[in-house]
């Protein structure tokens, strides 16, 4: 793969509005709700398992599972702004 | 014994089955499934090669007409697009031909039967690769280090760190673990809804198949039931295989245009033409 200069080129993403990625990435974000909250659950259950702290880590992994999901909305609303 | 299944038609295990081992090595039927779309995809290849002629007939047309479809749309991506236009195309035909096997007749339906703690159950030869979640966890893992790698080309390895902790800087403690189950957020939901659509289909499909053979009276609906859901799952095929594509070309985009932060508005003036009209959309 040949090796450009950074900034040499556009790097910004067609502006043409609801584009296939555009959707494709709308669909995703209900199931990355989800899974957010999920993953972060799981990890603090199993740092309570690993280090014995049940239920801190858990709750904790809960909390910030549901932040990445509030994140994961703004994320993906100030990157469709952006374009 | 070989032999097609007649009252073990309704099982289909949520994990691929062993069909024989190699030292440490278990062979699994969705192994197969996936060795076979390979051979499918590398014979059509092959062939493409040798037989494409510059006016294409009606049959070289049928296939490529979908693939410029899917290249045009990479191509209005980003300027960088020859860069991942291959692996996007390559993960597109790779999921179609998979999902698709599993449609064939015999696949899923013709295999060993064994003696299991419930009784008899059958155990497939072929097993579509995407009703596994290996094989797609293994194509998400493909996509997560591409979109990582890209975001590291661009910000260097200390500025992806940086990007990860966010700002401002004492934020980090919160923000990086925050930024770091979003990020695995893509990879799990990218392999879980290739999985849980594909094998809810052979499951579905296995359910109508039985249903409709299991009553006598019935039987002429099993001729057209299943060929509906049958259809059905042509189309379901080819929309996650599609979508599948279309996010790890998103998230390519997303890692790229990323790198803009705070300068966007003057890359986009520098991209600008001299009448202050925007840029083509690629170059």
């Amino acid at each position: 793969m040949a090796k450009r200069e950074p900034g040499s080129d556009r790097d910004t993403p067609s502006a043409s509005g609801a584009t296939p990625g555009n959707l494709g990435i709308a669909f995703d974000l209900g199931i990355r709700l989800g899974i957010s909250v999920i993953l972060g659950l799981g990890g603090g259950f199993l740092l309570d398992g690993w280090l014995r702290t049940s239920p801190i880590f858990t709750l904790v992994g809960m909390v910030l599972g549901i932040a990445a999901a509030m994140y994961t909305i703004w994320d993906v609303a100030k990157n469709a702004m952006r374009r | 014994m070989p032999l097609a299944a007649s009252e073990s038609l309704i099982h289909v295990s949520i994990k691929a089955e062993t069909l024989f081992t190699i030292g440490p090595l278990h062979f699994t039927n969705s192994m197969v499934g996936a060795l076979l779309a390979s051979a499918i995809l590398l014979v059509a290849s092959w062939w493409f090669l040798r037989r494409a002629a510059m006016v294409p007939n009606r049959f070289q047309t049928a296939f490529e007409l979908p693939i410029e479809w899917l290249a045009g749309i990479v191509a209005g991506s980003t300027s960088r697009w020859r860069s991942y236009v291959a692996l996007v195309i390559g993960l597109f035909l790779m999921i179609l031909i998979a999902n698709w096997l599993g449609l064939l007749p015999g696949v899923g339906t013709i295999g060993l039967v064994r003696e299991s703690e419930g009784g008899k159950e059958l155990v497939p030869f072929v097993r579509p690769a995407s009703a596994d979640l290996n094989f797609t966890l293994g194509l998400a893992i493909i996509t997560f280090v591409v979109f990582v790698w890209w975001g590291v080309r661009l910000h260097g390895p200390l500025g992806y760190l940086k990007e990860l902790a966010g700002e401002p800087r004492y934020m980090a403690p919160l923000m990086f673990p925050i930024h770091l189950i979003s990020e695995l957020s893509r990879l799990v939901s990218l392999s879980m809804r290739l999985f849980g659509n594909v094998f809810a289909g052979e499951v579905l499909l296995a359910t109508m198949l039985a249903l409709t053979t299991a009553v006598l009276f019935v039987l002429p609906l099993a001729f057209f039931i299943p060929a509906i859901f049958l259809g059905l799952e042509l189309l379901f095929g080819f929309v996650q295989a599609l979508v599948f594509a279309l996010l790890t070309m998103a998230y390519i985009t997303l890692a790229i245009a990323e790198r803009q932060g705070g300068h966007a508005h003057d890359e986009s003036a520098a991209a600008a033409g001299p009448d202050g009209a925007p840029a083509p959309a690629h170059a």
